[in-house]
Parts: structure tokens; C-alpha cells; sequence
């Protein structure tokens, strides 16, 4: 009987805790591009695909984004990827030639070494993934566009 | 059908000033300097005037490479020990946008401050 009702209080509390924390609450947005990326058809429409949600404004923001915790961490994660890059503000680094330069060769490194996207959100967006054509071309056009932006 | 020079003229202009464009950066007049060295950059605040592109140049007297970084200046650039780079900057509104050494993050924080 202890056992039980011991059982009981800790669901209650967990409960209580998990009603608590909703809230809590961060308001996902999506800010108007400042600049789109410029990219043939066969290299945006996977990056879009698998990278858009954190590294763009046109976050797609699932109902779980909306339930505390996970609504902190995946705002952490887009937050954290849209400062690291963004392909909305495009022209933002456009306007600085080396800087592009730098996101582009990023690129290349990220996808070569194979750590885009995190483990744990590709077990939500099997989609996340590229598959080695989608990879080639990637790399294949990020290398071309840095090689073209002279030093 | 006949149409005026004028509306024609307006109706060109205003067509051509509906195109979006990129923001130009850098300027060969305005020009700042920003020296990283002993693990702090010099000056750590940089006062700019607001809505005119600047160039800043970006100099490492370190003994390992630095990158100047800014999330809110979309900028990223590595320089090496003993280089100088060049960075673009576009107008920018009045406030005050942070940068870092991306590869040194006990190194503080320094500042554009956009007046």
C-alpha cells in the first residue's frame, strides 16, 4: 500500500512539475529573410529540407515546440544555428566577401565530416538527412562558389 | 496611346527603386582599426557613424589565430598571427553590435557602437 501511494505522490508531483514548467514559455519566431540563398534547384531544395529548421527564418515549428522542455531546447538549437549560419540573411555575409567565403567553406567541413544535423534530431526529421548525390552536389557547388570569390 | 515623358521617366524610377538590392559595405573613407593582442582587442569599443558602410581593419598580434566574429554583423573571419584583414561593413542603425574571438572565448567581448 506504501508502495502505491508513494507511486501515486511521485506521478502527482512529476505532474504538477510538468504543468509548472508550461509556464514557461519561449515564443518560437520566424523573422522576415533579410536575403535569401541564392543556389540552384538540386542544392537548395535538400538544404532546405535538412537544414532550413535551424538554420533559416522558415523554421518549421512542430507541436512539440510548443510543450516545455523540449520547447527550450529545440529554441536553443535554432537559436544557436541561425547565429552560427543562416540562409536567410545570405546577403548579410554576401556583403563581406571572405565572410561568405568562410560560411562556404564551413559548409564543405560540416557536411564532408558528416556532423550536420545532430544525432537527436534526426531521430525526429528522418529527413534531416542527406544522401551521398545530395552531399556531391552540396559540396560540389559550395567549393565552386568559394573558389570564384577572389582573395 | 501617348504618355508623358515625365510619367514615364517616374514610372522608371520608381520601378528601379523597387528592386530589392544588397546593402553595399565598406568604405575606402571610412576606415576603423581593431588590433587583437595580449588576449583583448584594442580599442574593445569601436564608435562608428550610424548609415554609412565602413570598412574595419582587423589586425592579430597574436601568437595564434584569432576569428572575428559578430552574430548580429553576420561577419566571420579568421586572421593569422601578424596579418591584417579587411572587413565590410554595411550601414548600420544606431546600436551597438558585440563581436568576439571566436577562437578564444576568454578573451571579452568587444563592441560596435553605431551613433
Amino acid at each position: 500500500m506504501a508502495v502505491g501511494r508513494r507511486t501515486t505522490l511521485t506521478v502527482a508531483v512529476l505532474a504538477a512539475a510538468f504543468a509548472a514548467v508550461q509556464c514557461i514559455r519561449v515564443a518560437p519566431s520566424n523573422p522576415a529573410p533579410r536575403g535569401d540563398l541564392v543556389a540552384p534547384p538540386e542544392v537548395k531544395v535538400p538544404l532546405r529540407r535538412a537544414c532550413f529548421d535551424c538554420h533559416s527564418n522558415e523554421t518549421t515549428w512542430p507541436w512539440y515546440s510548443k510543450v516545455a522542455p523540449l520547447s527550450w531546447v529545440m529554441a536553443r538549437d535554432v537559436n544557436r544555428g541561425r547565429q552560427r549560419l543562416n540562409f536567410s540573411e545570405w546577403a548579410d555575409y554576401a556583403s563581406d566577401p571572405e565572410t561568405l567565403k568562410h560560411k562556404l567553406d564551413q559548409i564543405v567541413e560540416s557536411i564532408t565530416r558528416g556532423d550536420m544535423a545532430p544525432w537527436y534530431y534526426g531521430v525526429l526529421h528522418s529527413d534531416a538527412q542527406l544522401n551521398p548525390h545530395q552531399r556531391e552536389l552540396i559540396i560540389h557547388w559550395a567549393t565552386q562558389e568559394a573558389s570564384s570569390i577572389s582573395p | 496611346m501617348h504618355r508623358s515623358p515625365t510619367l514615364v521617366l517616374l514610372a522608371a524610377l520608381g520601378a528601379a527603386t523597387a528592386v530589392p538590392r544588397l546593402s553595399a559595405a565598406g568604405s575606402d573613407d571610412l576606415v576603423f582599426e581593431i588590433r587583437a593582442q595580449d588576449g583583448r582587442f584594442e580599442p574593445s569599443e569601436l564608435v562608428v557613424p550610424a548609415n554609412q558602410p565602413f570598412t574595419v581593419h582587423v589586425t592579430s598580434a597574436e601568437k595564434t589565430a584569432i576569428e572575428f566574429e559578430s552574430f548580429e554583423l553576420h561577419r566571420e573571419r579568421v586572421v593569422q598571427p601578424g596579418a591584417t584583414i579587411t572587413v565590410l561593413m554595411p550601414a548600420l542603425g544606431p546600436g551597438t553590435y558585440k563581436f568576439f574571438d571566436d577562437f578564444h572565448h576568454d578573451t571579452p567581448e568587444g563592441a560596435i557602437v553605431v551613433k
